[in-house]
């Protein structure tokens, strides 16, 4: 078995790499596939909080790289799902203790026996970066509907351009905000990817339940109800090649608007 | 006062369209981000911008007279690729003997110019107070020219008086 690596990356910090590393994930193990999560961002590592693993944290990268484990040993399986582990950052070191060589030869081990293998980048375009990239040959582009994560995201797709390695990326657009695009107070999603020129592989609503789930340690795509649940959910579709449609965000909520909605789409349909 | 046109924007907000409330906000980021990264992809600073289209006037200049002030020149994207535009507002076409003048002229101000390089580098090897006289020189000369390849040759000029300089100097 060859798995695919992804790595998900950003150029910007806080626009959500590790959020969506670990819903796309969760809602891969979820679909019944073998997914390994690595945490890249040494010093700052912050997916097993996501995951809920922080306390089941014994061995990290860095002890597989400095041989005082096996590499089987530093995965963490997840509480719910046993098809999905992750591979937890240093938390007391810094980027050097890793290079990019060192890397990839954990994803092509990793991928030996995995379906997936998931790379959550650190923010910035430096060694971290390289490292992350560097045993990849799929990328998603995280980027939020803002300038300077847009422009962020541009640098980052020009870095990846250049890398013979990276076969395809994508654009993963988060945080959107309908009610925001409808009154012209953010760029919409056909600007961004106007912009960017690079395909889309979801989009995702900005959802007051990420926090909670955070809160929580249990990835959203967990919760049935929750619309960045969903979206989340389709994004792993769509890695699975399903062709998913984009969710339709503009959809009015309220009693009176989903009526007018259901009349204006019998209206459509006669 | 205050208070008065507080309740009037209130209210004249609530009547107005949704649509125009933020629609500033909104085009002015999209815009505003596609001119930077034009200029990221490009990788063109503001400074080789103005020197570009400095040379461009010169040179169309020859032929046609144009509002210098309206010339622009942006980027634009088109699809993948990213397309130099450039706007020449033309006051008036030039006639043959004014073109042929205009040329005259520009040849007769590069002659000036190599003779000018061909003095500093004779007398490069002598002191540095002299070589300092010689990089103002440059810095005048560097105005007229106009084509690609009046400027690699005026370049290699100056890295050949350096790299003398720098003998002399041991």
């Amino acid at each position: 078995m060859t798995g695919r690596v992804i790595v998900i990356t950003s150029g910007k910090g806080g626009v959500g790499k590790t959020t969506t590393s670990a819903n796309i994930g969760t809602a891969l193990a979820k679909a019944g596939y073998k997914v390994v999560l690595i945490d890249t961002d040494l010093g700052l590592r912050n997916l097993d909080l996501l995951l809920g693993l922080e306390n089941r944290i014994v061995y990290t990268i860095v002890d597989v790289i400095e041989e005082r484990c096996k590499l089987k040993q530093a995965l963490v399986k997840d509480k719910k799902n046993p098809n999905l582990s992750l591979l937890a950052a240093a938390q007391t070191r810094d980027k050097t203790a890793v290079n990019a060589e060192q890397l990839k030869e954990i994803c092509d081990t990793l991928k030996e026996e995995n379906d997936f293998v998931l790379v959550d980048c650190p923010a910035g375009i430096e060694q971290g970066f390289q490292n992350a990239v560097a045993g990849a040959s799929e990328a998603i582009v995280v980027t939020t509907p803002e300038m300077s994560a847009i422009r962020d995201a541009d640098r980052i797709i020009g870095l990846l351009e250049a890398k013979e390695e990276i076969k395809s990326y994508k654009l993963l657009l988060n945080r959107v905000r309908p009610s925001l695009i409808k009154s012209n107070e953010m760029m919409s999603v056909d600007d961004v990817v106007e912009i960017l020129s690079c395909p889309l592989v979801g989009i995702i609503p900005e959802d007051t339940g990420i926090i909670t789930s955070t809160n929580k340690g249990e990835p959203i795509v967990n919760d049935e109800n929750a619309l960045a649940g969903k979206a989340y959910r389709n994004v792993a579709q769509r890695i699975l090649g399903e062709e998913v449609p984009f969710l339709d965000l503009d959809e009015p909520k309220g009693f009176v608007a989903k009526i007018k909605n259901v009349f204006a789409k019998l209206k459509a349909k006669v | 006062m205050g208070l008065f046109s507080d309740i009037y924007n209130t209210v004249a907000k609530f009547f107005r369209p949704q649509e125009e409330q933020g629609d500033a906000s909104k085009s002015v980021a999209t815009n505003r981000l596609k001119l930077v990264l034009m200029q990221d992809r490009t990788n063109l600073t503001p400074k080789i911008l103005e020197q570009m289209r400095g040379e461009l006037i010169d040179l169309l200049s020859r032929y046609v007279e144009l509002d210098k002030e309206l010339l622009e020149l942006n980027f634009e994207q088109e699809g993948e690729q990213v397309a130099l535009m450039l706007s020449i507002p033309v006051i008036r076409a030039k006639d043959e003997e004014e073109i042929e003048a205009a040329l005259k002229a520009e040849a007769e101000k590069l002659e000036e110019k190599i003779e000018a390089i061909e003095e500093v580098m004779d007398s490069s090897v002598e002191s540095s107070e002299e070589n300092n006289n010689e990089n103002s020189l440059d810095e005048n000369s560097s105005n007229v020219i106009s084509t690609p390849e009046e400027m690699n040759s005026s370049k290699n000029n100056e890295q050949e008086i350096s790299f003398e300089e720098c003998h002399s100097e041991q």
